[in-house]
């Protein structure tokens, strides 16, 4: 089995350290896992040194192939691998553009189109071995060339919305915003060097990541389903933003998966947009027109499993935040941010807004599950003090605007949160958008709610949202201690260590009342019984090739 | 009936001129284009960097003159890039802008491109309003020969318990809004909450591959609503046809009941509600709007929705176009028809 040829003599000295960790209960296994892996350790390499076997993945034999799927998922339009701004979006470009590694349900990290990588002592140079035997579905063999075409492509910062150029911004030349000169060493056909400007533990995790799906040197930047060359296992057949995505095998490619990790096994994927109103989705159930939910959320998880299907949870560090965007009045005054996080609870948010399914956060967007996160405690709950900020700031009698998406959760959450602020005394209007509006402007209102994805890394999240300036800084924060701090911890491969950095970026998330966070969620999806391989995933990602159905 | 005919065509060709222009003003206010803007190039820009792609990509005009090119009597914008090469609005990227034409919009048979969905309007109207006409199609064969039963066997013995018991199930249902009646229906036969679950509550898999399950009860949602009241007017006319002097004469002459009303009072009893199931058509499209949203089918109604929610200009200009010809085109066809079925009208 090819896979394990990877397995190396000299293990890295700070997956060492991380293996001590994990055992001394610093870290937990999940996070011990990320981390290793994002060294170039294998997984099996990386349960060995906690003493663990490996769980051996379901094979070929276990699992019928043939088949449709039919998921219900919101169908958006493609654009750019780059510039995508939803899992969704990924999720259907996945049948035919592959990554260069995977995150796994589990917290590790597997080579796809990589079959390895090693990292130096101080994570600032990491050597990638590229697949041997992968080729394109036109018939080009899979080269370094081709990874380095990509990597290029992610580090262009002039494109607009390039969110992938902030992931790899260690590859950057900030005076041109494209790949410094010398960051990328081609050594072989199969060996590719990227020497970072400074170290960073992230940047393997973030070619996961569903913007980095690697595209065909001849991409030319529109739909990548019009000319769908990609290197893997399926084809899309049809795209109709808001109706119907479907993807079937290519039976002319043979994919180069199948030997390594077995798959594909289903022949047909569909992919049916219902809209954001669960309802519908459950009248689909009902209805028996789909085969799997893309996700289950707050009541409907119980009326879900009433219908007899199967529940799968994935642990996440997905949240919602409830931000102020500082570029507004009166966001832009401290005080009233802070007022307005000190008057809720979020342990009330977590229980009206999300059913409980989760667990209490901090409002410093750091999921206890991160490898860095630093205990620093919740911002206190303090109504009465609240409204004295805010009598101090002159806005005891604004009346307060909050907008969310009319999601179910995600608006419970907003009502809960004005509830609890109406409580304090604080006049607070609500307003609901449908899904289609919401994000034409999310970045831009002043008092919102949008939901985020987790990610690996809690530097990653940070990095992503509130540096200054970043693509998705939906807060408009711009603090020049927290970017130098962030920087710092960017650069500091030991988990502890880092922890001490994060332990103050943390407390300035608080101080500066950046958003209030108010829970970190539990996944779920659901799906029929005889659906296989198509469990939850923490980032939403779907390895169709891990796919099957009973018929 | 030629002149007739002529002044209905006109009338259909400014009131759809009237209505795009309407629809042309609003969705090209400055917030919606600012909101345009921030869709297209992203959610991020700042106001120069609005004003500047607006600018770019043709918006920048006065509104009338933009709608003359949408119309297709006005030539397209041109605009020479920084790089010497031209873009615009008749210009499809990577064509010769040489060969292109210079007047593209409605006239020219060009509808444009629809924003959200990434596709030519024309595109997917005619998928939309395929999928409509089949839910359409339904509709009526479910509605006109339930109505017309109900409003004969209603109208045939005015006062009678028949009569008054099929009279409050007609107003029952005409008084039931779609998005009442929809909801209702899905949850009594479609929900395992009352565990019926003899329909489909959603009818998506209905778009491909309609049948009795899936198709039934958006089907019978929209038709309750207008059947009722097709029903109310025909009962009308029955009754006031059964009230006439030759339907007295012929029960003097001691005809049987029945050969009465199919014989002598139908026909005549027929003519009003003939117009009244013509100009049901308008309002079938009003119901298909909530029908469609409510049972996630994707047709014209879902489309409209779809385009006014996302500010998507073409495509909402597309749908308005082809409402009015709809709206208008059967109220001629009743005009007409009702000629042919009651011969004392005559048109000019």
């Amino acid at each position: 089995m090819t896979h394990h040829s990877t397995l190396k003599a000299d293990i890295h000295a700070a997956a060492r350290m991380y293996a001590e960790e994990e055992k001394s209960g610093k870290l937990s296994r999940r996070e011990f896992l990320t981390r290793a892996t994002a060294l170039g350790l294998t997984a099996p390499a990386a349960y060995g040194l906690l003493g663990l076997t490996a769980p051996t993945p379901a094979w070929a034999q276990d699992k019928p192939m043939g088949g449709t799927l039919r998921m219900q998922m919101e169908t958006l339009a493609l654009k750019d691998p780059r510039l995508f701004d939803w899992s969704e979006m990924g999720n259907f470009a996945r049948g035919w553009l592959e990554y260069l590694v995977e995150y796994e349900i589990d917290g590790t990290l597997r080579g796809m189109l990589l079959d390895s990588w090693e990292a130096n002592e101080d994570a600032s140079q990491f050597t990638l071995n590229v697949r041997q035997g992968v080729t394109w579905n036109n018939g080009d063999p899979f080269t370094a060339d081709d990874v380095i075409f990509n990597i290029t492509r992610w580090c262009d910062g002039t494109v607009e919305g390039n969110s992938m150029a902030t992931r790899m911004s260690t590859l950057v030349d900030p005076e041109t915003s494209q790949l410094r000169e010398g960051a990328i060493e081609k050594v072989d056909d199969h060996t590719v060097v990227l020497n970072l400007s400074a170290p960073d533990i992230a940047i393997i995790v973030s070619m996961a990541d569903y913007p980095a799906s690697i595209v065909h040197p001849s991409y030319d930047g529109g739909d990548p389903s019009d000319n769908p060359i990609g290197t893997g296992a399926y084809l899309p057949e049809e795209n109709q933003v808001g109706v119907r995505q479907t993807l079937v095998k290519n039976e002319e490619h043979s994919w180069w998966g199948t030997d390594v990790y077995g798959g594909p096994y289903l022949d047909r994927i569909e992919y049916i947009d219902y809209g954001t109103d669960p309802s519908a989705i459950v009248a689909a159930v009902e209805s028996e027109e789909i085969d799997a939910t893309y996700q289950s959320s707050g009541d409907f998880i119980d009326i879900f499993d009433s219908l007899g299907w199967e529940k799968s949870e994935a642990i996440t560090a997905s949240t919602v935040t409830i931000r102020f965007n500082q570029d507004s009045e009166p966001y832009d005054n401290r005080d009233v941010r802070r007022a307005l996080m000190m008057a809720v609870d979020n342990a009330v948010i977590l229980e009206l807004g999300y059913n409980n399914l989760g667990t209490v956060a901090e409002d410093h967007h750091v999921c206890p599950i991160h490898p860095e996160y630093a205990d620093i405690g919740p911002v206190p709950v303090d109504p009465a003090q609240a409204m004295e900020l805010l009598e101090g700031a002159g806005y005891a009698d604004y009346e307060f605007e909050l907008i969310s998406i009319d999601d179910d959760w995600q608006a419970a959450s907003c009502d809960a949160t004005a509830a609890q602020l109406r409580d304090a005394g604080i006049n607070v209007a609500r307003t609901v958008l449908p899904g289609s509006t919401f994000w034409n402007d999310w970045l831009k209102y002043p008092f919102s709610a949008t939901e985020w994805n987790m990610r690996p890394l809690g530097v990653q999240i940070l990095n992503l949202a509130y540096r200054t300036g970043a693509s998705w800084n939906e807060t408009a924060f711009s603090n020049e201690e927290f970017d130098s701090l962030l920087d710092e911890a960017n650069g500091i491969a030991d988990a502890e260590a880092r922890s001490e950095v994060m332990a103050k970026l943390e407390t300035i998330m608080q101080e500066e009342g950046v958003t209030i966070q108010p829970f970190w969620r539990s996944l779920y999806r659901h799906y029929r019984p005889g659906v296989m391989g198509a469990e939850m995933h923490p980032t939403f990602e779907h390895h169709h090739y891990k796919w099957a159905i009973e018929s | 009936m030629l002149r007739f005919l002529l002044a209905r065509v006109v009338t259909m060709l400014f009131t759809a001129l009237c209505l795009t222009l309407i629809v042309f003003a609003l969705t090209n206010l400055e917030p919606n284009l600012e909101k345009v803007a921030k869709s297209e190039a992203g959610s991020r820009i700042s106001d120069e960097e609005v004003v500047s792609w607006l600018e770019r990509n043709g918006y920048g005009q006065p509104t009338l003159v933009r709608y003359g090119e949408w119309l297709g009597v006005l030539p397209g914008w041109q605009i020479e890039q920084a790089d010497g090469s031209v873009r615009g609005r008749c210009i499809p990227i990577g064509s010769d802008p040489e060969i292109a034409p210079d007047f593209c919009g409605v006239l020219q048979g060009y509808w444009g491109e629809s924003t959200v969905f990434k596709q030519p309007v024309s595109e997917i109207i005619s998928r939309s309003l395929a999928l409509t006409g089949k839910l359409m199609f339904w509709v009526m064969v479910v509605m006109v020969p339930g109505a017309l039963l109900l409003g004969v066997l209603a109208g045939m013995r005015e006062g009678s318990r028949t009569d008054r018991s099929l009279s409050a199930v007609s107003i029952l249902t005409t008084a039931t809004p779609e998005y009442v009646s929809g909801v209702l229906l899905i949850t009594i036969f479609a929900s395992s909450a009352v565990g019926l679950r003899w329909f489909n509550g959603s009818a998506t898999s209905a778009m491909e591959d309609a049948n009795f399950v899936n198709f039934t009860l958006p089907v019978v949602t929209i038709a309750l609503y207008g059947m009722g009241y097709i029903a109310r007017m025909t009962r009308a006319s029955m009754t006031e046809v059964m009230t006439a002097q030759y339907i007295r004469t012929a029960r003097l002459k001691g005809v049987k009941f029945r050969n009465i009303v199919l014989r002598h009072a139908l026909r005549n009893a027929l003519i009003a509600p003939f117009t009244v199931i013509m100009l049901q058509f308008p309002w079938l499209l009003n119901g298909v709007v909530i029908v469609e949203t409510l049972f996630n089918y994707k047709g014209f109604g879902w489309t409209l929705v779809q385009a006014a929610g996302n500010n998507d200009i073409e495509l909402l200009l597309g749908v308005s176009v082809v409402s009015v010809f709809v709206v208008l085109v059967t109220q001629l066809i009743s005009d007409i028809g009702y000629v042919y079925l009651n011969p004392r009208i005559r048109i000019s």
